[in-house]
């Protein structure tokens, strides 16, 4: 009885957004076993053939597409925001402080604007052409835009603040007096990074490749402005099918599909940073 | 032990930082341009601002998002607040259940969210507005008050709590008189980044916008797809503008806080 007392204040939140989340999923997980008649309309009739099409040639590619370049957008932005991670919390209080200030700045800038910010610079009258061509180191505008790597670039722009966060707090967290043992037993920069740093920071590295992996797998619109729809990525199938294609069984499939990948993102974290779970969204 | 920062090092952040803002200072840049084309720097104008104003379905959008955003925040600081002062008297299984909660959406990719809302909603007949808007806002963003007040209530000295009970006061007056003064803070700071959060939202308000609630996002996303145009560099320079307002304002009351302790 007294249990149930100090509980009951709680019930409303955790049904509120049970009935947001859950019910929703639960929805997606129904409506991808359902078809659909000639008009777009859902038929309430079981089928597999949603998830025999996720298996299609064709719309495999895409879901490779996508987990290629989440992969790459995680290794890019581990490889660029170690580094400023790693020296910023080794910079003096005023020094650091400024550049924890403008690692964090973005996350309230408009990801829209951040996006935009490469078409103006990338486009073929965009501002890198037009230096180089006053510069005279090209004739003719360099083509960088709508290609698989300009939206890689987009994606990773995009995420690796959360990439740094993540990281920042684990090499902060870090034992300083550790890296004195091992130099005083010799060991020089290299070697103490390798073999002390590094693996322990394991688990702030698999935060922040959880945290950018899995927005990676969905920014359609990144995607759509900065790859012109050149490569189709599983953000852009979803979108289309369920906006325009009005194929909503099939977008339902896809969507489970990658809540799977991401359930198994997860829980890999869950595996290698298991006493450090609070840490993900600290 | 501190180490000493390389030249390389300062040379490298240096050169990220750069990376990291050249995209938003080109946007405010060529929001000035005379010309229409990025090919040209022509000379400075502000005819792209006042087009903006001349522009009703941006004037509209920008309404909505107003709105839904003011709504969306107080609604986050109302239950992410409530969710955090509860969990310090559940019992740990049901602390669990809040935390895994507030964690579920932050996990499931933003794109299968606004899928599932919008089979949902739609099944269930809600039209899509307003309220459809705020609903799925709200869901990204209590979990952020959630958080920043919990961590703020981890700080507060439990002996404080037993002596305000000692003396006398009920669960109630401690939490009005104790916690909520304590917390405020973290509150406003939060629901500002719920503020933030909401107007910049595109990938869920695509499925939630409703056939004349669209908000500002979705319609510059629209905008973009068509190419580049000063316009839309003038509107997002204004939006920066506008969220940095905020973020002035949520850094000045951290600050009085502060002074204030």
């Amino acid at each position: 009885m007294q249990t149930l007392k100090r509980n009951i204040l709680a019930v409303p939140i955790v049904v509120w957004i049970g009935l947001l989340v859950g019910v929703p999923l639960l929805f997606v997980f129904v409506l991808s076993f359902l078809s659909r008649d000639s008009l777009g309309n859902i038929v309430v009739q079981f089928t597999l053939e949603n998830y025999q099409r996720v298996f299609d040639p064709i719309y495999l590619r895409v879901f490779l597409n996508s987990l290629l370049l989440a992969l790459l957008t995680g290794i890019l932005t581990l490889v660029v925001g170690y580094p400023v991670a790693y020296i910023t919390s080794n910079l003096e209080p005023k020094k650091r402080a400024l550049s924890i200030g403008l690692i964090m700045l973005p996350f309230w800038i408009s990801s829209l604007l951040r996006t935009y910010g490469w078409m103006i610079l990338l486009g073929n009258a965009g501002i890198i052409n037009n230096v180089l061509r006053a510069l005279g180191v090209i004739d003719a505008p360099l083509s960088m835009m709508y290609k698989f790597s300009t939206t890689l670039i987009g994606t990773a722009y995009m995420l690796v603040p959360f990439m740094i966060v993540a990281i920042f707090n684990s090499v902060d967290k870090l034992d300083r007096s550790l890296l004195e043992a091992s130099y005083d037993l010799g060991a020089n920069k290299r070697q103490t990074f390798f073999n002390i740093t590094l693996p322990l920071t394991i688990p702030g590295i698999a935060g922040g490749f959880t945290l950018v992996f899995i927005p990676a797998l969905g920014l359609f619109y990144v995607s759509d402005l900065l790859g012109g729809g050149n490569t189709i990525f599983l953000g852009n199938l979803i979108n289309t099918q369920v906006t325009r294609g009005r194929n909503r069984p099939l977008a339902a499939a896809f969507s489970m599909a990658m809540i799977v990948v991401a359930i198994l993102v997860i829980s890999l974290y869950g595996r290698v940073a298991k006493d450090d779970r609070e840490g993900l969204f600290q | 032990m501190k180490l000493k920062t390389s030249k390389f090092g300062a040379f490298y952040l240096s050169l990220f930082f750069v990376v990291l803002y050249l995209p938003v200072l080109s946007v405010i840049l060529y929001s000035f341009n005379a010309s229409p084309s990025t090919a040209q720097w022509t000379g400075f104008t502000l005819d792209w601002y006042r087009e903006l104003f001349r522009d009703r379905v941006i004037v509209e959008s920008f309404k909505v998002s107003i709105e839904v955003a003011l709504l969306t925040a107080l609604l986050s600081a109302i239950m992410g607040t409530a969710s955090a002062v509860i969990s310090m008297w559940v019992t740990d299984g049901m602390k669990k259940a809040i935390q895994g909660m507030m964690v579920l959406p932050l996990l499931v990719p933003e794109i299968a969210l606004g899928i599932a809302l919008l089979i949902f909603f739609n099944s269930i007949n809600l039209p899509f507005g307003h309220l459809t808007l705020v609903l799925s806002h709200s869901l990204f963003c209590v979990p952020y008050v959630y958080i920043m007040v919990q961590l703020r209530l981890k700080e507060i000295d439990r002996s404080i709590l037993e002596s305000a009970r000692d003396l006398g006061a009920t669960t109630w007056q401690v939490i009005e008189t104790v916690i909520l003064p304590l917390v405020t803070p973290s509150i406003i700071t939060a629901s500002l980044l719920a503020l933030a959060m909401s107007l910049d939202d595109v990938i869920i308000s695509t499925y939630m916008s409703g056939a004349k609630t669209t908000t500002l996002p979705v319609h510059i996303f629209s905008m973009m797809r068509v190419g580049v145009t000063p316009k839309v560099n003038a509107l997002c320079t204004l939006i920066l503008v506008g969220t940095f307002f905020i973020v002035g304002l949520s850094q000045l009351t951290k600050k009085q806080n502060k002074e204030a302790v």
